[in-house]
């Protein structure tokens, strides 16, 4: 008889995680080629309190000659494969934790640079943001989730 | 047949139901619990990065820019050499350039004819702090000199914490440009004086001139050019690196050198210009419109 138990079901929570990596990957990827390529538009945005270019080519996008744009998509690269919901997946959580934990402290320097340093907001940066923040979320509520299953079973 | 392990009777009946509510008590304790748990464990630390965002962007809207912008030199007048050089490059130079170094040419778009004084009008929109802007308005004046003259244009830089801080170059605010074939408007929104969250305005554009703006340029970038509703321009048509670290003088002087990096750019754009400018004149003047760098122009344009 095939018994599914809390434990080896997997939890909505493992769905969120995995699905917010996808998006920060896709998000990071499009950064990614917009700073390897001439695609980008060399135009200023209104007043400038809203402009892309002007972060993504400030003296602050790149770190130890890394782009921070190439950065963040390896860091959804291994976020996306450590969220694969998959029942081995369950051994990674404190890996994950820590990742989702590294990705929010990265964003909350970013944000500092971004408002205190260049002047300027990049959307696509702040969607990548956003991304981490919920991913951070959904990581710790799968954790919770993971936990629950162990002591109910 | 009863369980063996449940009581029987009336009584037995009591304790069956007392053990059914304390396992739903149980149950129900357990749910509040687990509740409890995510909302500490999951909802705190979520809030905890919430706030300190919440702080930084409070902080930011209260406060002046913590890195002070490295200080623009002021707008003045062009300096006349520098003008009288712009005006007077030599056929030949167009010629040897061709397209040069031209990265994006004008997008043709349809529209009503945008006239004025009879005469078919390109809007230029841009703002002084732009570097970008500050790229592009070399060549539009180098073509738009083919086709007329200028009065009073200004000379400044773009702002100098931006990126490719302090790049020379000439302003349209307060300019004026004279010519039989077209008419010339040229609107620079903002200084490249720092002012809160943006830059000092400068010129504001009138109401229809906001509305084709709005309509061919719902991004809002800048520069942005109108030629008479029949192409435009959406950003630098040129790499501006090829200017940083000159002087207004050094950026003239080059344009007299067909193989250096700045005519390349500048004179390149400036005969894709043209060849835009002449679609609005009926190819005059003819010396011009036909001249092989401004040919050499047009196949970019149509391309």
């Amino acid at each position: 008889m095939n018994v599914e138990t809390s434990r080896t079901r997997t939890p909505p929570a493992a769905w969120a995680s995995f699905g917010l990596a996808i998006v920060g990957l896709l998000l990071a990827a499009y950064l990614t080629y917009e700073h390897f390529t001439d695609s980008a538009t060399l135009a200023c945005i209104g007043n400038g309190a809203i402009d892309c270019l002007k972060v993504t080519t400030s003296q602050w996008s790149e770190i130890a000659g890394v782009p921070v744009a190439v950065a963040g998509l390896a860091y959804f690269v291994a976020m996306t494969f450590l969220c694969v919901p998959l029942r081995s997946g369950r051994d990674l959580g404190l890996a994950r934790l820590i990742g989702a934990l590294a990705g929010t402290f990265m964003v909350l320097w970013l944000i500092y640079v971004e408002l205190f340093l260049v002047g300027a907001i990049c959307l696509w940066c702040t969607g990548v943001h956003l991304v981490t923040l919920l991913l951070l979320g959904a990581v710790l509520w799968w954790r919770e989730a993971d936990r629950s299953a162990y002591y109910s079973d | 047949m009863p369980n063996k392990a449940e009581p029987v009777g009336k009584g037995g009946k009591n304790v069956t139901h007392a053990r059914e509510r304390a396992r739903l008590l149980k149950a129900q304790r357990e749910r509040r619990e687990a509740r409890r748990r995510l909302l500490i464990r999951v909802g705190i630390p979520l809030l905890v990065v919430v706030l300190v965002i919440a702080v930084m962007v409070a902080v930011r809207a209260t406060q002046q820019p913590a890195a002070a912008p490295a200080p623009a030199p002021a707008s003045g007048s062009a300096d006349a050499a520098v003008t009288q050089a712009l005006a007077a490059i030599p056929a030949d130079t167009f010629n040897a350039v061709g397209t040069g170094t031209v990265k994006a040419a004008p997008t043709a778009i349809t529209g009503p004819a945008l006239t004025a004084d009879d005469k078919p009008r390109v809007l230029y929109v841009g703002a002084e702090y732009c570097p970008y802007c500050a790229a592009e308005r070399w060549p539009m004046v180098v073509a738009l000199s083919r086709f007329g003259s200028f009065s009073d244009l200004g000379q400044t830089t773009s702002a100098g914490a931006d990126v490719y801080p302090s790049t020379a170059t000439l302003s349209f605010h307060g300019a004026g440009y004279t010519s039989d074939l077209l008419s010339f408007t040229g609107v620079e929104t903002t200084t490249n004086v720092p002012s809160g969250n943006g830059y000092t305005p400068l010129d504001t554009l009138s109401v229809t001139d906001q509305a084709l703006d709005s309509q061919y340029n719902s991004a809002g970038s800048i520069p942005f050019v109108d030629f008479g509703n029949r192409y435009l321009i959406s950003g630098a048509s040129y790499d501006p690196a090829v200017l940083q670290g000159l002087t207004h003088e050094q950026i003239a002087t080059a344009l007299a050198d067909p193989s250096s990096p700045v005519a390349q750019a500048v004179i390149g754009t400036a005969n894709v210009i043209t060849a835009a400018l002449c679609k609005l004149t009926d190819n005059h003047p003819a010396d011009v419109c036909s001249s092989a760098g401004v040919v050499a122009g047009a196949a970019k344009l149509a391309a």
